[in-house]
């Protein structure tokens, strides 16, 4: 048996492989939406069960050396979040790949106006959820807590976005099947954000030992 | 702390699942009613809840992560554990989309009602009844009736595809009811969505059950 911060060192490796397909998977998404791009809307659909399998043996990972080790402190936060973690990334894979179904609707039907807000929204999402996995990595309470001030301007773009479309809507009934298919898209990225989120609230709980979920201050 | 014996501990654990879930089963079942019975005042008490249901989720958490810190569970007791923090997941995810059912209800009073609901309480009786299946099974340990909760999962997802084809039809006849059938639209997604949760809870279940794990049918062995 290896030694255990081999295991450790390992099991992060695997969630880094596993943020990286994830944050590609979001991007190209959206590039799939923009540039109704049949091709890099495939591109995500073929990467989702190596998202999932390695959802799986991560899973299996941080069981097993739960289970084999005794861990303490440190390394049992590491293990809790890292369960957490995962979970956040196989969701937001999967967001990616509800995005690029809306994509693929949008592109059998005739292209409306400009995509509102959405590139700028998506912008937004992509950047915290980078930031979410660099203050996880390098242990980084204060890019973590940069992530929870970001999910607010999230809301508020998806909020006007919503409005816009609903005006929309009720101008021209033709173009009723796309605008859903975009309020769909915003919402979407604004769970890809609450994911974001929460893996930065797991490194806060990660680095200090404080629970941040719903927003709770320790008494400690 | 004095140390208590640790089969006590995680009778207590299963307890307070058990308590989070009931919760959570009740603002279900409150959103869709406030929506149905258009009573405002529902609404408020399910967004009310909503803190008590995130405090027991994050109690559930620290307790779980102690009783795998200060313990070296195996087996049974350890898949018990590693159950418990994914249902604790998703019970909390569930009482979100609660809570969302009930601001699209809140919304939706503010406007005529846009049509007579027929397939939303439809898809409400069945995603509570694969809940309440769903914990049942996790209570009883058993894989079978976790089992029958997974083809009730495509019969919600086909009410959804109905719910939104009559809502477009509807709002390309009469932009006016637009917001609400919008509204309506996340409602039905919302159901589908908690429907989905409770699936997970199954595979859970079949998961401690059997030792395997069912998730998108990749079946293999247990650990340990």
């Amino acid at each position: 048996m290896r030694h255990f911060i081999e295991e450790l060192e390992e099991l992060q490796g695997r969630l880094l492989e596993m943020g990286t397909l994830v944050e590609s998977a979001i991007h190209t998404s959206i590039l799939a939406l923009t540039e109704r791009s049949e091709a890099q809307a495939q591109q995500v659909l073929g990467n989702e069960d190596r998202i999932n399998h390695l959802e799986i043996e991560i899973d299996e990972l941080a069981v097993r050396l739960l289970a084999l080790q005794q861990p303490m402190a440190r390394d049992l936060r590491f293990l809790t979040a890292a369960i957490k973690i995962n979970t956040d990334l196989e969701r937001m894979g999967d967001l990616a790949v509800n995005i690029v179904e809306r994509a693929i609707a949008l592109m059998n039907r005739p292209p409306v106006r400009p995509l509102v807000d959405i590139p700028q929204m998506a912008r937004t999402v992509e950047s915290m959820v980078r930031k979410s996995l660099d203050a996880f990595v390098k242990r980084e309470p204060e890019l973590a807590r940069s992530v929870l001030t970001s999910d607010d301007t999230v809301d508020r773009l998806r909020d006007s976005i919503h409005s816009e479309l609903i005006s929309f809507m009720q101008e021209d009934p033709d173009a009723i099947p796309q605008a859903l298919d975009l309020i769909l898209v915003a919402r979407h990225l604004e769970r890809i954000a609450d994911h974001a989120t929460n893996i930065a609230e797991d490194t806060l709980f990660l680095v200090k030992g404080v629970d941040v979920r719903h927003h709770l201050e320790p008494n400690f | 702390m004095a140390l208590r014996h640790f089969s006590i501990e995680l009778e207590e654990l299963h307890e307070l699942l058990l308590k989070m879930a009931s919760l959570v089963e009740s603002s279900i079942r409150r959103s869709v009613e406030s929506l149905v019975e258009r009573d405002k005042e529902l609404a408020k008490a399910v967004m009310r809840d909503e803190p008590a249901i995130n405090l027991m989720q994050v109690e559930v958490d620290s307790r779980t992560t102690r009783l795998l810190a200060l313990n070296q569970p195996v087996a049974k007791d350890l898949r018990f554990l590693t159950a418990t923090l994914k249902i604790n997941t998703d019970l909390e995810r569930m009482g979100d989309l609660a809570v969302n059912i009930a601001e699209r209800t809140i919304d939706l009073l503010s406007r005529p009602p846009v049509k007579p609901l027929i397939d939303i309480p439809k898809m409400a009786a069945l995603v509570e009844s694969m809940l309440l299946r769903s914990l049942d099974a996790f209570v009883k340990v058993d894989a079978d009736l976790a089992q029958t909760i997974l083809p009730a999962d495509d019969e919600v997802d086909a009410l959804r595809d109905k719910v939104y084809t009559e809502l477009v039809d509807l709002m390309q006849h009469d932009p006016a009811v637009v917001p609400g059938a919008v509204d309506l639209i996340f409602v039905a997604r919302n159901l589908e969505r908690i429907a989905d949760h409770a699936t997970n809870i199954a595979e859970d279940v079949i998961f401690l059950a059997k030792g395997v794990d069912v998730r998108r049918s990749v079946v293999r062995p247990a650990l340990g």
